[in-house]
């Protein structure tokens, strides 16, 4: 297939779910409307994680902090500074932080940018680290902002956290911000610095040893990936309009760990779909957690039976499926069209046999 | 002037001394073999000249420039490329982003117009993967372009890391035991390759190898390590009637056989 006509499909298939996302915020109801959304966001912070996890092999537990950097920057940003007054009840807000005010565009621009720089500045000594002390590092960084966020009353009202964040978060920017996500991080991915990541994924020191500074490409991953998760961070204030430091606890970045290890290391696709599957299921299963009957015996109310399901799903996927639903798996149009033809193929030679 | 002078290191792991004292100077051009029995410290000589070791004591000069201590990728760039003892290829990776990885230190495209496909960028990325096509043909591997590295025959692994490291355009290149676990038709094979790439990328070749018909076949100067220390230089003929090395390999007396 020729390399334009992909172009076009590609339009295509992004008029299309234009419209459905028209369809959705004009027909459905708030409830489900959340969902999606979630799921949109989710969609942005496991890429981003696949990112340096997955294409770049270096793991990583940090997300959490770095969304709770672009929650608070974009919360800062987009509460008109009338009602700032209003909220921080104990200490009042600091200074310069009264005054300013931004467009929700720039808010989310600079929700990435500060988690972005955060980690410039982390990961140039962290990287150095290697597999599981990486993750315990960088994990404890996360805890760090977190504590940070409980005990600067002044800037993030502390435990009481930011109430009335203007709900701007709607398919358009989930939706939107997923795809311009998946476009960056693919073209890189495709890239001859994306090969870079993955050399260095596969083995540092043969990696190394053909040429590829290792501290620039591992920094650069991480920085575009927080950036990405930071952005997310501001959606998911503006969507759920209330945030404080509980919200960006370990269980966070757990969950968009769940969903690139489900959706497959190193799989874009299998990510996206992951992320939906998991915020559906995660709705779906809430039943679960009120008690039910199994024939004769009665499973009582149990809080947190959503996360115990959730975790057996995952043991079982690790189980049958090492590399994840989808593995290395990447949808192209190529591979779309072959399956298509493959499919109409054996219909027909099964028609053939009846005959 | 030399191509390489590496001038009496010496590499301590704590109490034990790796290699000591080890001197070596190679001249454009030369094909040297670096010889010795197991654990003689010939892979740690390696490390050191490529960067993944800092010697102990003194330096290592390539073109005049001190290179002691300097990171790999940087080491590469001067142009210095290696293979290693148990093969390192990027496993999942196609055969063909094996070879491209290796031009990845000559990339002049920024990452914003890598990330957006610009057209400067889609152009230098063509050119490497003919290059890198060129390259493969070179060991016939084309066919197996888009399989994945670690798929490949273990002969055919070899090679293509030969490849890899050709493709940085070195202009030392260091080769750790081409030809472990190839068969004697295989080994007849890589020889002649290397003399051939020698020849077509004006190499100068420094290589470990266990097997003494490639090393006496192809090398005009042995170097025999024991215990980290040199015990003997000179050409195939001498090193094969040298005490020292009868005795570090054999382990018995001259005198007394």
């Amino acid at each position: 297939m020729k390399k334009q006509n992909e172009k076009i499909l590609t339009i295509l298939a992004l008029i299309v779910l234009g419209i459905l996302v028209y369809l959705a915020e004009n027909n459905l109801d708030a409830y489900k409307l959340r969902i999606l959304n979630l799921g949109a966001i989710y969609v942005t912070l496991a890429v981003s994680l696949n990112l340096i996890y997955g294409f770049t092999g270096q793991f990583s537990l940090g997300h959490a902090g770095f969304m709770a950097i672009g929650a608070y920057v974009t919360s800062l940003l987009v509460l008109p500074p009338y009602y700032k007054e209003m909220i921080y009840i104990l200490e009042p807000l600091a200074w310069p932080f009264t005054v300013i005010h931004a467009p929700f565009i720039v808010a989310l621009f600079l929700s990435g940018l500060f988690a972005a720089i955060a980690a410039f500045i982390i990961g140039l000594p962290v990287l150095r680290l290697k597999g599981d002390y990486l993750g315990i590092a960088t994990l404890g960084f996360a805890e760090i902002i977190r504590i940070i966020a409980n005990n600067i009353p002044r800037v993030t009202n502390g435990a009481l956290g930011i109430k009335g964040i203007p709900e701007f978060t709607n398919l358009w920017w989930s939706v939107g911000v997923a795809i311009v996500t998946i476009y960056i991080i693919k073209g890189l991915i495709e890239s001859s610095y994306g090969r870079a990541l993955m050399a260095i994924r596969e083995n540092e020191i043969a990696a190394e040893v053909i040429g590829v500074n290792l501290t620039y490409h591992k920094v650069m991953s991480f920085t575009i990936s927080a950036f990405f998760a930071g952005v997310a961070g501001g959606l998911f204030a503006c969507l759920l309009t209330t945030i404080d430091p509980k919200a960006f606890m370990f269980v966070m970045t757990f969950n968009i760990l769940i969903v690139v290890v489900m959706g497959g290391l190193g799989s874009i696709t299998g990510t996206v779909l992951a992320a939906f599957l998991f915020n559906f299921f995660l709705e779906y299963l809430r039943p679960i957690e009120a008690g039910f009957n199994i024939g004769p015996i009665k499973i009582p109310q149990v809080p947190g039976m959503r996360m115990v399901t959730f975790s057996a799903l995952l043991l079982v996927v690790i189980l049958y499926k090492q590399k994840g639903l989808l593995g290395g798996f990447e949808f192209s149009w190529k591979g779309f069209f072959q399956f298509i033809n493959k499919l109409f193929k054996n219909k027909r030679s099964s028609e053939g046999s009846t005959m | 002037m030399e191509l390489l002078n590496v001038d009496s290191i010496t590499m301590k792991f704590g109490g034990l001394t790796a290699v000591g004292n080890f001197k070596l100077k190679i001249l454009p051009g030369e094909l040297i073999g670096l010889i010795g029995p197991n654990g003689a410290g010939k892979t740690t000589v390696f490390n050191m000249i490529t960067g993944i070791y800092t010697p102990t004591i003194n330096k290592i000069y390539f073109q005049d420039q001190d290179i002691t201590g300097i990171k790999p990728d940087k080491i590469a760039k001067v142009g210095i490329a290696r293979t290693f003892q148990n093969i390192r290829l990027l496993d999942n990776l196609s055969v063909i982003d094996n070879v491209m990885i290796g031009f990845h230190l000559h990339l002049k495209s920024n990452l914003a117009s890598a990330i957006f496909k610009f057209p400067s960028y889609v152009r230098e990325e063509e050119s490497i993967y003919h290059k890198s096509m060129e390259l493969l043909g070179k060991v016939e591997l084309e066919k197996f372009k888009l399989e994945k590295a670690g798929s490949l025959p273990y002969g055919q692994q070899r090679k293509l890391e030969i490849v890899r490291a050709l493709a940085t355009g070195p202009k030392l290149l260091l080769l750790d035991e081409p030809a472990a676990g190839m068969n004697p038709q295989e080994t007849k094979d890589l020889m002649s390759f290397i003399q051939k790439i020698q020849d077509d990328f004006d190499l100068t070749i420094l290589l470990i190898e266990h097997d003494m018909k490639v090393v006496m076949g192809i090398c005009r100067r042995i170097l025999v390590m024991d215990y980290g220390v040199t015990i003997a230089e000179g050409n195939p003929a001498e090193i094969q009637n040298n005490p020292e090395v009868i005795k570090a390999y054999l382990g018995v007396d001259v005198n007394y056989a």
